[in-house]
């Protein structure tokens, strides 16, 4: 997609969003509620119509049907038809493409948990989170040349996000490409390659995940046995500083090692620097980040 | 498009064949009671007993009632507007609106086909139930003059009866399919379809009964669905059926253009 932009009446929902899923890339998709993740989705599957911008899928337009013969899509509210029974469900869904069997239904059921009791029970007697595992097999059962999830581990427990993540980095081992669009930054830090950060329907980053974290700004808490040496807190790594009695909290980016030089020279008592999470990389560039036109 | 079909059916099923069975039903009543009447001297009397100003008024009316005439109007009943409106409504509304309003047209929407197709799918089952409820009512009138031996109707007049009352059926069909593309909620594009059939049906009802309001009359769908001329007199006014059916195929296209082109859900 080049240049996408939606706008709902005044509101603009997205405005230039660019960038391109690779073959057996794992794509994350990040933003607040809000942001214009799900719009942007709906625009790709031939949903809602861009007010400026070009999408292609598989060089098609998203309203050609044909693109959508190699795609599976898992919208963000699933809603599916309660009066068909589980199994009614998977092959109505499957119907819509005759020439592509749904190969990957089994394995999915299996790996997703799924009980075979509740293939024969009616969809609306299922919970939220048998419904979502329902709305995934039909996204990939015939297995699509691109996945689109709009916050797939909905209403899945712990066990079954561990399956599912799996199942994802296995699909994009087979050439596959995904497209993740979620608010869970634990779970896209995990399954994908890359990352875009959508902020009030602007792109503030695109990066791998190793770039973002590069550029994330890390909380270090040091206990000196001392008084908190000044020089430290007058290093280029070091964005922010706070200090109480002998204990510094420092934050800081970049090259590290004159920090570390540093603190080998004073007397550390302890020091916590826990990993960086995409939830700190996030937040630095949620905040960080102009807009224009906000 | 079979597998839309197919899921219409299915989900429709209990709707179309309740409807089916009570119009069939009805029209079989309408015959049993015609049977057990004697209409003819039955209207006379009436007439009779009228001062002369108002025999003068009522005459030419009850003298329309004929054991054929009462049948034909079992074909005009409210009853029988009402249970073809139910189909006709129901499955228009439902069609969009509904699916976006129950949020399953998501992902519909999102398989490999065409709006078009999706917009043509409940375009033609939507006709085939309205035939298949027109059918068996058809049915169980030419039944009912059989078994109550009444002078059955030419198979060539109920054929066209069928053909006039699926017109006006998809006419209110198609106008409804228009409102639902533009909606969100099934029950409010219901309640406006129900709106504009019982506005046509009370303007036919005036243009009817009052001579000076005559000129109404051309303005209600209704107007063109005359079961009495086709089943009695033997006269079907294709054009008429022409227009109830251009009616129909101009609101499905407003439908479809407006379903192509607006955002989902």
């Amino acid at each position: 997609m080049d240049g996408l932009a939606k706008n709902f009446g005044p509101v603009q929902a997205l405005r230039g969003v660019s960038f391109s899923v690779e073959p057996g890339e794992v794509f994350g998709y990040l933003g607040p509620n809000g942001a214009g993740k799900t719009t942007t989705l709906r625009i790709v599957v031939g949903l809602v119509r861009a007010t400026g911008g070009t999408v292609r899928l598989f060089g098609r337009s998203p309203q050609d049907p044909r693109s959508r013969e190699q795609l599976g899509f898992l919208p963000g509210d699933l809603h599916l038809y309660g009066d068909l029974t589980a199994r009614q469900l998977l092959d109505y869904f499957a119907r819509f493409r005759p020439a592509q069997t749904p190969r990957q239904r089994a394995e999915l059921i299996e790996r997703l948990g799924l009980e075979v009791t509740v293939l024969p029970r009616r969809v609306k007697f299922l919970s939220h989170g048998t419904r979502q595992k329902l709305g995934l097999i039909v996204a990939m059962q015939h297995d699509p040349a691109l996945l689109l999830l709009d916050e797939p581990s909905n209403g899945l427990d712990p066990l079954v996000q561990q399956s599912f993540r799996e199942i994802v980095r296995d699909f994009a081992s087979r050439g596959r490409s995904v497209l993740v669009s979620s608010h869970v930054l634990s779970e896209v830090e995990v399954i994908c390659q890359r990352v875009a950060i959508l902020r009030q329907g602007e792109i503030v980053a695109l990066e791998t995940i190793e770039q973002l974290r590069a550029n994330v700004v890390r909380r270090l808490t040091v206990h000196f046995e001392k008084a908190v040496p000044e020089q430290l807190l007058k290093l280029d790594a070091v964005t922010r500083s706070e200090t109480d009695g002998s204990t510094a909290t420092l934050w800081v980016r970049g090259d590290l090692n004159p920090l570390l030089r540093a603190l080998a020279d004073a007397r550390v008592q302890d020091f916590v620097f826990p990993e960086p999470d995409l939830e700190d990389i996030f937040l630095s560039y949620y905040r960080s980040a102009p807009v224009s036109n906000a | 498009m079979r597998n839309l079909l197919r899921r219409l059916a299915r989900r429709h099923l209990a709707l179309i064949f309740a409807c089916g069975a009570i119009l069939a039903g009805f029209q079989f009543l309408i015959c049993a009671i015609v049977a057990s009447i004697d209409m003819t001297s039955a209207a006379q009397q009436i007439i009779a007993f009228l001062p002369p100003v108002m025999q003068t008024v009522l005459a030419p009316l009850l003298a329309g009632a004929t054991d054929a005439g009462m049948v034909a109007f079992g074909w005009n009943h409210p009853i029988t507007h009402a249970l073809g409106l139910a189909v006709a409504i129901s499955l228009a509304a439902r069609a969009i609106a509904g699916e976006v309003e129950s949020g399953a047209i998501e992902l519909v929407a999102a398989q490999p086909i065409s709006r078009t197709t999706y917009v043509l799918a409940q375009v033609v089952f939507a006709i085939s139930m309205i035939a298949t409820i027109g059918g068996l009512g058809i049915t169980a009138t030419a039944l009912g003059q059989r078994v109550f031996d009444l002078d059955p109707f030419p198979p060539q007049r109920l054929l066209l009866l069928l053909l006039t009352f699926i017109s006006l059926q998809v006419a209110a069909f198609g106008i409804t399919l228009a409102f639902s593309s533009f909606g969100r909620e099934a029950g409010r594009v219901a309640f406006a379809g129900v709106l504009v059939a019982l506005l046509s049906y009370l303007i036919q009802a005036i243009a009817a009964l009052w001579p000076r309001a005559a000129w109404i009359g051309p303005y209600s769908l209704h107007f063109y669905y005359d079961p009495r001329e086709v089943l009695v007199n033997g006269t079907f006014a294709a054009s008429e059926t022409l227009l109830l059916a251009g009616v129909f195929a101009a609101a499905t296209a407003i439908a479809l253009r407006r379903y192509q082109s607006r955002d989902l859900p």
